[in-house]
């Protein structure tokens, strides 16, 4: 229950707040009002879809690719042999140490694009696309990687012993006992991580890739329009981010009340 | 049950849970260990129930050798059930589910069967109303039982319970109790390691007494109980029983 003095407080800083989040809005509208043609930003919906499906693909591609990703190296961490063990563990480490920036530029120009472009092509893949999901699935798998092992390792020993003592294999014990449990318990992460995963993939611009940061750079340009673009480009991030948040509220909310 | 334990040691680190230990059992279907804590009791357990593998020494359980590798251990385990002092049961199935998940994936029975056979189990032991209940929302002592129902649903060769009332209070450890006790009089093979000697003395047919890693001595519980041979048994059960 909030006591009076509380409930006068609460009012004040909601005063507050409301008075400069509009000293904010009456700034920035200010600044773009004498500028910013908003009929002339309709022309750029066409560009926007194309950039946000786009986007839409490369998320989507990534989040299945993170996922594997980070389940081998999981399980690698977890691996009896040294080998690979240290091996996972060092990617990881050094996917998660050094900037996607410079991994996407040098993945892409040093790595991937010299062999595997020819052969994309005749496929008839876009090989910007495939590559940047790969470069993201990896930047974004070693993440998932580290909140999975500490799912796992959080599991108390009593669980591994009893799903032993049952008679589960190796796999019976991960899929039936442990995942379950995993799983609930970095939920609330793993989902932070693919809203990560949604806005990181803004970066493939950078190699070329046609997604909708990439388009709204390029009306910028060709328009001279300054900022403006960058409006609806938000938009269309938070359209994607979203339903991930939302959705992870829901599971986690159906989970805890479960057990 | 015939048993036969030559040597058996089992190292920690430098700790020694299990040093040479030597045991034979000839008849009889409940063997209880018991002595004090940190004597043994469950690495030997651990060790007749395929959970542990030893650094030295032969066991012989049912004229058969205790298997070695991971596979055999495996199948062993299937053969057979373990229960632990406590948090046996899986925490996001509920009660029937943890006993059906096993059925179905361990012992191959199809989900009708598997689900069959879990109720008459559950029911055996009067659980079957908690059937749909989680963990969470049973007692210490019913998550106990219905850790047990899941051990003999698959009807194991031999029960292996370690402590199993240890983290009870006494009305919880009565019910457990009485259904061990209804388990050994129907038949079923147990090894089990307690410190509640009124119950070992009533249903056990061996009473085998461990202390820093030996058997110390190995009896009837009647013959036991009255007249403990060693001067470490005697200690134990003097403290053991002032206030019973």
């Amino acid at each position: 229950m909030r006591t009076g003095t509380q409930r006068i407080w609460n009012g004040i800083a909601a005063l507050l707040i409301a008075a400069l989040f509009a000293g904010i809005c009456t700034l920035v509208f200010t600044k773009l009002g004498g500028r910013t043609d908003w009929s002339k930003l309709w022309e750029f919906r066409g560009l926007w879809f194309s950039g946000w499906l786009c986007t839409l693909l490369i998320s989507l591609g990534a989040l299945v690719g993170s996922l594997i990703v980070g389940l081998l190296l999981m399980l690698g961490q977890r691996s009896p042999l040294p080998a690979v063990k240290w091996s996972c563990r060092f990617f990881l480490e050094f996917v998660r140490d050094t900037p996607l920036l410079v991994q996407l530029l040098v993945g892409y120009f040093v790595i991937f694009a010299p062999f595997l472009s020819r052969t994309l092509d005749g496929m008839g893949w876009n090989e910007k696309i495939v590559i940047g999901i790969i470069l993201l699935s990896l930047f974004e798998g070693a993440y998932l990687g580290e909140i999975f092992r500490g799912g796992v390792e959080s599991i108390p020993r009593a669980q591994w012993e009893s799903a032993r003592a049952v008679g589960f294999n190796r796999s019976q014990v991960y899929r039936h006992v442990i995942f379950p449990q995993a799983l609930r318990r970095v939920l609330p992460a793993v989902a932070g991580q693919f809203v990560s995963l949604i806005k990181d993939s803004s970066l493939l611009s950078i190699i070329g890739v046609q997604e909708l940061f990439y388009q709204a750079r390029a009306y910028g340009t060709r328009t001279y329009s300054g900022l403006d673009a960058y409006i609806p480009l938000a938009l269309g991030y938070l359209i994607l981010t979203a339903p991930v948040v939302f959705l992870a509220h829901r599971l986690e909310r159906r989970f805890r009340d479960e057990t | 049950m015939k048993l036969e334990i030559h040597g058996l040691t089992k190292r920690f680190g430098s700790h020694a849970a299990l040093d040479h230990l030597d045991l034979s059992v000839d008849g009889g279907r409940v063997i209880v260990l018991v002595g004090p804590s940190g004597g043994g009791k469950s690495t030997l357990l651990r060790v007749l129930g395929g959970l542990e593998t030893p650094d030295a020494g032969e066991v012989v359980i049912r004229e058969k050798p205790l298997p070695r590798s991971e596979a055999e251990l495996l199948a062993y385990r299937r053969r057979n059930g373990f229960l632990f002092q406590q948090f046996n049961l899986f925490p996001h199935l509920t009660a029937l589910r943890n006993l059906t998940l096993p059925l179905e994936e361990v012992q191959r029975l199809s989900p009708a069967d598997a689900k069959a056979t879990a109720e008459a189990a559950l029911d055996r032991f009067g659980l079957l109303a908690h059937a749909h209940k989680r963990p969470a929302e049973l007692s210490g002592g019913q998550q106990q039982r219905v850790g047990i129902a899941r051990a003999v649903a698959a009807k194991p060769e031999v029960l292996f319970l370690d402590e199993p009332t240890s983290a009870l209070d006494p009305e919880m450890t009565a019910e457990v109790l009485e259904l061990i006790q209804e388990l050994a009089e129907g038949g079923q093979r147990i090894i089990l390691s307690t410190h509640e000697m009124g119950f070992a003395r009533a249903v056990g047919d061996l009473v085998a007494f461990l202390a820093a890693g030996k058997v110390v001595e190995s009896a009837p519980p009647a013959q036991w109980f009255e007249k403990p041979q060693s001067e470490q048994a005697q200690r134990f059960l003097s403290r053991v029983l002032r206030y019973v």
